[in-house]
């Protein structure tokens, strides 16, 4: 990976970030809305190698971890995505197909927001974090998931723009 | 070659969930470079939040706007005759409207307990993705406000303050699965424990198992040691309804939350309470109903102009 990719990478990382704390979280969206961050990262996990994958997965999970809305423990979202990023890339990498077709795509990355946020949920429990009742924990999840699902196919062509321009390689949605 | 590349991101991978681990272990320990990793993050984003919190203003009105269609159908009627630019200017009025009725409500309530309070507008929402219910508020440790204080509006108990930053603080909201706090029936001065619950009902467990409560009573904030993170008699919520299941150790009930979490605008952070508890003096008047007044005229018929009188 050169300089330039990576440099561009988190320039990348970084703005949509940015746009992720100041702009998204204060629109106020019904259910708690969805992570732009959350669905940019694994996306972009989802183009890459299982390797980069975990790697975009370390960099997305710390900087989420660094928002002053997380109040778990710093490295736990790090955690969570590095297993959910390198496995995102791996079912991408495995199954051709799944890139190739937006609506495979946007399923993979629901599953991967509703993974990864019930994977958190464990490792807080884990920790000894106090959760909330069932009821709000499923339909915190599930509305995550419809917004994650509303958002993909709007996210998606911008970003993989983004990756070949990074990557230097045709289009892969 | 293929299988050096495989050993290769085997290795990736374990190295960085061991670091990953590692950051976990270490912020579990309270390694004060962690902690001072988020609030550096927190100081850079901070400039960029109030920017945007002025700039998503009008879209956020718009959103809330849509949600609340039916309960203000004849407000939206009234902004539909006006052009783009007035509607647009009317939503700015009606938005600094809002957050001055809040301020007002927030320093009469802050004002009848006689605490000493700084206010702060709300500038982020936290997400939701942690199960968490948290605000951002623009006022930090340069406007003096500690971890630990607690937080209140018009109506009664936002939250308290969780972390406090150089310009922001967190505050973590009532209806946070964390939260608990001692409260107390007014009234009959009964005493239990409130949880957030993450939605918009807390649930209330009494401490003794001879207390009864019914639906409608107040529940009011019993207090700290040195009232923090709470200060005594703030309105907090009513018992909806009660849960009398044979068998259970003591009485729990449903209380629905004086404050509207989906609608702060501008809270008050208490800095300094007075020594006197003010018991249930905090809570709001029951709405007393107005008489209407009725008119009643009565008609006298004139005497008819009798033709001797008229000359």
């Amino acid at each position: 990976m050169s300089t330039r990719k990576i440099g561009l990478t988190a320039l990348l990382f970084l703005i949509v970030y940015v746009v992720q704390e100041a702009f998204i979280t204060q629109l106020g969206i019904t259910g708690g809305g969805f992570s732009l961050f959350l669905i940019f990262a694994l996306l972009w996990a989802a183009l890459s190698s299982p390797d980069i994958g975990a790697l975009t997965g370390f960099v997305a999970g710390l900087l989420i971890d660094l928002s002053q809305s997380t109040s778990g423990a710093l490295g736990q979202w790090t955690f969570v995505l590095i297993l959910v990023g390198f496995g995102v890339s791996y079912l991408g990498l495995g199954y051709e197909n799944v890139r190739m077709n937006p609506f495979t795509i946007t399923f993979l990355i629901t599953m991967a927001v509703v993974a990864a946020r019930v994977l958190y949920l464990l490792l807080s429990l884990l920790l000894g974090e106090s959760m909330g009742s069932i009821t709000s924990i499923v339909i915190s999840i599930l509305i995550g998931a419809l917004w994650t699902a509303a958002a993909t196919p709007l996210v998606m062509p911008v970003i993989a723009r983004a990756y070949d321009f990074i990557d230097d390689t045709r289009s892969r949605i | 070659m293929a299988r050096g590349g495989e050993n290769r991101g085997r290795l990736l991978l374990i190295i960085l969930v061991i670091t990953s681990l590692f950051l976990i272990t270490l912020d579990l320990r309270g390694v004060s470079v962690i902690s001072g990793l988020r609030s550096g993050t927190q100081t850079a984003l901070s400039p960029v939040q109030s920017f945007g919190s002025i700039v998503l203003s009008p879209v956020r009105n718009f959103f809330v706007d849509v949600i609340n269609l039916g309960r203000t159908r004849s407000e939206m009627e009234e902004l539909r005759e006006t052009n783009g630019r007035l509607q647009s200017q009317l939503r700015e009025k009606i938005n600094i409207d809002s957050q001055l009725e809040q301020l007002q409500g927030s320093l009469d309530l802050a004002g009848k307990a006689g605490f000493k309070v700084v206010s702060a507008r709300v500038i982020s929402q936290g997400a939701t993705t942690s199960f968490t219910q948290t605000i951002t508020i623009d006022a930090g440790s340069r406007n003096g406000i500690k971890p630990n204080m607690t937080v209140i509006n018009a109506f009664g108990l936002v939250g308290v303050v969780k972390t406090v930053f150089p310009n922001t603080a967190l505050i973590s909201l009532a209806i946070d699965p964390s939260f608990r706090v001692g409260v107390r029936v007014a009234g009959s001065q009964q005493i239990g424990i409130l949880s957030g619950q993450g939605s918009r009902k807390g649930v209330l467990q009494l401490l003794d198992n001879q207390s009864t409560i019914s639906v409608g009573d107040i529940l009011v904030a019993r207090g700290s040691v040195e009232n923090q993170p709470f200060v005594p008699g703030v309105p907090i919520g009513e018992v909806t309804s009660v849960d009398n299941a044979a068998g259970a150790v003591t009485q729990t009930a449903d209380v629905s939350f004086f404050v509207n979490f989906s609608a702060i605008g501008i809270v008050s952070v208490v800095m300094k309470a007075p020594d006197v508890d003010p018991r249930d003096a905090l809570i709001p008047k029951a709405p007393v109903p107005t008489p209407i007044p009725t008119v009643t005229v009565y008609v006298t018929p004139s005497r008819s102009p009798s033709p001797s009188s008229g000359g």
